[in-house]
């Protein structure tokens, strides 16, 4: 073993320059992909920490003896949610509320430090009038995340806040009844906390598959080029076990400097990606750090990929260092991929859908398909890339596309991996165009509040209404009830925006105890569940993008030191080396089109089933991405066109 | 000397602090073979670079049919090398992609031939080079002295008028290099073309009409190594 060491380390310092660049260039990769990969894990962890810290909110009745009574509303101000917890103990033993040093007095409020600066900042007849006495801050352990508005409202038991039954909120989790509890709940318990978990997920599979894609096709750069000297090993006796482990122990060596630099370049990024706004507000940044154990397992995890990962690219080599080393025409990429593509889609569009009515095992399943979809895009894409290769040998009347296309037939992995980060971004965006709604239209908004109660209470109801919004600029009408509907919606229409719906909705506080006013704008938690959604779908993107560019400029660049050699003599020969770029840029190009296209239609197909919407939204997007696709790989392949310059500009290919 | 094709006259090219050319005057006739000797470091590869356009020397000129070369810019000697030139080097001259055929018919596609026209005129080298049937397969499925011969169809299917070789034959076993050289020289005056050949091989250098040494960038007494 301490031969191999040894070995790997003078071939790694021997590799002079542009074997240490070659080295540079996978341990940025692998530190680009372990960034990536903490960001996924990360935003796992806080989606977890999030739901968590929103439990205690969500009362459950107690087995036993009961403590205190709990109940759940949502108020809004400003157009923002304010999340309204009663509480009141029932003798002594109430439990101690998260982020609060005791439980709370009858009569005092607690807030969240952004709730108690509006509080401050409003007049008290459009906020701090809604409730008792502030008497202190929670703190973070209370709240889902830095800017959320929680207030915290002590009472008695018997306060009529605290004895009616509330709305049904059809699930949502932001009502709840009051309710006799032993202790605060724990764990993920709010359904739309675990309605982002599971998007969450959908979305580490979405850009986890294309980083290992990634990460994998680095460390097969690597074997790519030190095969010609792992062939040479061989030939002069190395065991294919010694040729493994030279090549493993150098994949792993600079694989594991790349994920270090990895983990330091995620952190210097947490306060912007923190910054990033989902489920109502930015991340404390703590929450987005995966915890020891989780980055210590991606530290270890990702080396040891790189290396599985270099052990696959060596079977060439392992097997026949001759074919390496002369390299022989290489085998037909066999239709057998095409055909397990299309087992695939058709699997999809069978159960495809059904799935939205499945609920969790509905989501699993996709999860599922996700993946597979990755794996029979991975899969068909060289299949396609030599049958385009093929068919650009064929029509090719000029030299261009004839180097192009030969390059393109000879490897198809190799042209495959260039473009298959932008392919599979491609299959990213078309899923994720069809999950983009149309922006809820601001200028809908009305002063419309709705109270609703009992028919039999409406007119009091009103009458009290009225009373109390005496001097606003307010109507109040009863509606009629609906064929078969328990309550009835007192409507009250302000004019006069924003301010004169708050100082309402202040004084229409107590008219029903226990429950707060909301206009039919302020119930737009579904809007910003699909704003949530067009929030994390760009996310994911511009990641995908980020991945798949960073690919196509490391693989492009590594392209051209690969074949250095054969660069110099054409130019030496007189070769242009525009003829060069060009064909060197079809080879990119040509699959590109093809198989980004071919991506993105899959992605449209696989979401097809759970499509929100297209609209002007979808169709910006993915022009957007196939803008930036398109530029991404132009870009990234124009970076490597100074290294070609440099490689050919070098004339004499022995020193005398 | 018949009528001079390429003369090089005065040659300096420095690396640094290292003097590789010292003065140098060369002249190569038309159909003439020479051969260009001389110990590894010598700089005679460098006086290859400098005749063939591929470097610029410091100082002095090289004239092709009486025209400078080296005051041309970067893409006039390039065209000058793609199609006034013909190249053989010791190895990893041929596409590994490409098909034999397709190799030799680079140079014409590249000025401007259709692909199926070059490739019918690349073919036509095949056999007197002893190259039958093998037009289909790639370099890595050829011997060193086929993959050499094809190197050699593709140095001459543009018909140049200079064909430079930088040891030829140096990847070669001997009999493969001398029916190598053979068919080099014997092919390159079969087409009115000189050759220029580099080398540090007697035997080699034997297969020309005559030869220069090179010694420290200077040329060592001319005239006394011509056969």
């Amino acid at each position: 073993m301490g031969t191999v060491l040894d070995l790997t380390w003078r071939l790694l310092r021997g590799g002079g320059r542009r074997g240490m660049l070659g080295s540079l260039l996978t341990a940025a990769a692998v530190a680009v992909s372990t960034g990536l990969l903490l960001f996924a894990v990360g935003a796992n962890h806080a989606f977890g920490v999030r739901a968590d810290a929103d439990a205690w909110r969500h009362p459950k009745a107690a087995a036993g003896a009961a403590t205190a009574v709990e109940a759940l509303s949502t108020d809004h101000v400003r157009g923002r949610a304010v999340a309204v917890v009663d509480l009141a103990a029932l003798g002594g033993g109430a439990p101690t509320p998260p982020g609060m040093p005791r439980f709370p007095r009858p009569g005092e409020t607690w807030a969240s430090p952004e709730l108690a600066k509006l509080m401050r900042s409003l007049p008290a007849d459009q906020l701090a009038g809604r409730f008792p006495p502030l008497a202190g801050t929670l703190g973070r352990d209370a709240l889902v995340h830095p800017g959320e508005l929680v207030a915290v409202v002590g009472r008695t038991a018997d306060d009529p806040a605290l004895t009616g039954k509330r709305p049904d909120d059809f699930g949502l989790g932001l009502t709840a009844t009051p309710t006799r509890i032993a202790a605060f709940q724990t764990g993920a318990v709010s359904p739309l906390s675990e309605t982002y978990r599971m998007l969450m997920l959908v979305a580490s599979v979405l850009m986890v598959v294309p980083l290992l894609v990634f990460g994998g096709a680095a460390a097969r750069l690597t074997v790519a080029r030190r095969d010609q000297r792992l062939a040479a090993l061989r030939l002069v006796g190395a065991t294919p076990g010694q040729v493994v482990a030279v090549t493993v122990a150098e994949a792993v060596l600079t694989a594991a400097a790349g994920a270090v630099a990895g983990a330091a370049l995620y952190g210097l990024t947490v306060p912007a990606v923190a910054r990033i706004e989902i489920g109502g507000g930015a991340w404390y940044p703590a929450d987005l750090w995966p915890g020891p154990q989780a980055l210590l397992g991606v530290l270890l995890a990702v080396p040891v990929l790189v290396g599985i990962s270099a052990v696959v690219g060596l079977r060439r080599v392992v097997v026949s260092p001759l074919g390496v080393a002369r390299r022989e025409t290489p085998p037909r990429m066999r239709a057998v991929r095409a055909v397990a593509f299309a087992v695939i889609l058709v699997a999809f569009g069978a159960v495809g859908g059904s799935l939205s009515g499945m609920g969790r095992t509905g989501i699993t399943v996709l999860l599922v398909f996700l993946g597979l979809a990755f794996v029979g895009i991975n899969l068909v894409g060289p299949w396609v890339v030599a049958l385009i290769g093929r068919v650009a040998v064929g029509t090719a009347r000029g030299p261009v596309r004839l180097l192009a296309g030969r390059r393109l037939l000879d490897d198809p992995r190799a042209a495959w991996r260039t473009v298959a980060g932008i392919a599979l971004t491609g299959f990213v965006a078309g899923f994720l165009s069809l999950l983009n709604p149309p922006a809820g239209d601001p200028a809908a908004r009305t002063g419309r509040i709705g109270l609703s109660v009992s028919p039999a209470r409406a007119e009091a109801v009103a009458d009290r209404a009225r009373e109390r919004l005496a001097g606003l600029p307010a109507t109040i009408r009863v509606e009629r009830p609906g064929r078969g509907a328990d309550d009835v919606p007192v409507v009250i229409t302000v004019t006069g925006g924003p301010a004169e719906v708050d100082r309402a909705r202040t004084a229409l506080t107590g008219v029903l105890p226990g429950r707060t006013t909301a206009t039919s704008d302020d119930d737009r938690s579904g809007d910003a569940l699909l704003a949530d959604v067009r929030t994390g779908a760009l996310t994911v993107l511009a990641v995908s993008f980020l991945i798949a560019t960073t690919s196509a400029g490391i693989t492009g660049a590594s392209a051209v030191l690969d074949r250095r050699q054969t660069y110099a003599m054409l130019r030496l020969a007189g070769t242009p080396l525009e003829v060069l770029d060009r064909a060197r840029r079809q080879e990119t190009l040509i699959p590109l089109a093809v198989l980004g296209g071919g991506s993105l239609a899959t992605g449209l197909f696989f979401a097809a089933p759970f499509a929100l919407g297209f609209g002007v939204g979808g169709a910006l997007t993915l022009l957007a991405c196939v803008v930036v696709g398109v530029a991404g790989i132009v870009g990234a392949s124009a970076l490597s066109r100074p290294l070609l310059r440099a490689v050919t500009t070098d004339p004499a290919p022995r020193p005398d | 000397m018949t009528e001079v094709v390429l003369s090089g006259t005065g040659l300096v090219k420095r690396f640094g602090a290292t003097v590789a050319l010292d003065g140098v005057d060369l002249s190569v006739g038309r159909g003439e073979a020479l051969a260009i000797m001389g110990p590894s470091g010598s700089g005679k590869s460098t006086l290859l670079h400098c005749l063939a356009g591929i470097m610029k020397p410091d100082a002095g000129e090289v004239r092709l049919l009486g025209q400078r070369v080296d005051a041309l810019g970067e893409r006039r000697r390039s065209e000058l090398r793609r199609t006034r030139f013909g190249f053989v080097f010791q190895f990893g001259q041929l596409l590994p992609e490409l098909p034999a055929d397709e190799n030799v018919a680079l140079p014409l596609m590249l000025g401007g031939t259709p692909r199926r026209e070059a490739v019918r005129a690349a073919r036509v080298w095949f056999g007197p080079l002893g190259l039958g049937g093998i037009e289909s397969r790639r370099p890595g499925e050829l011997s060193g002295g086929q993959a050499q011969r094809v190197a050699i169809a593709r140095a001459l299917v543009t018909r140049p008028a200079v064909v430079f070789a930088d040891e030829p034959t140096g990847a070669l076993d001997q009999n493969t290099g001398h029916e190598t050289m053979r068919l080099l020289v014997e092919a390159t005056k079969h087409n009115g073309a000189s050759l220029v050949v580099v080398t540090h091989d007697v035997d080699v250098a034997n297969w020309c009409d005559r030869r220069v040494e090179v010694r420290d960038g200077r040329l060592v007494d001319p005239a006394r190594a011509e056969v």
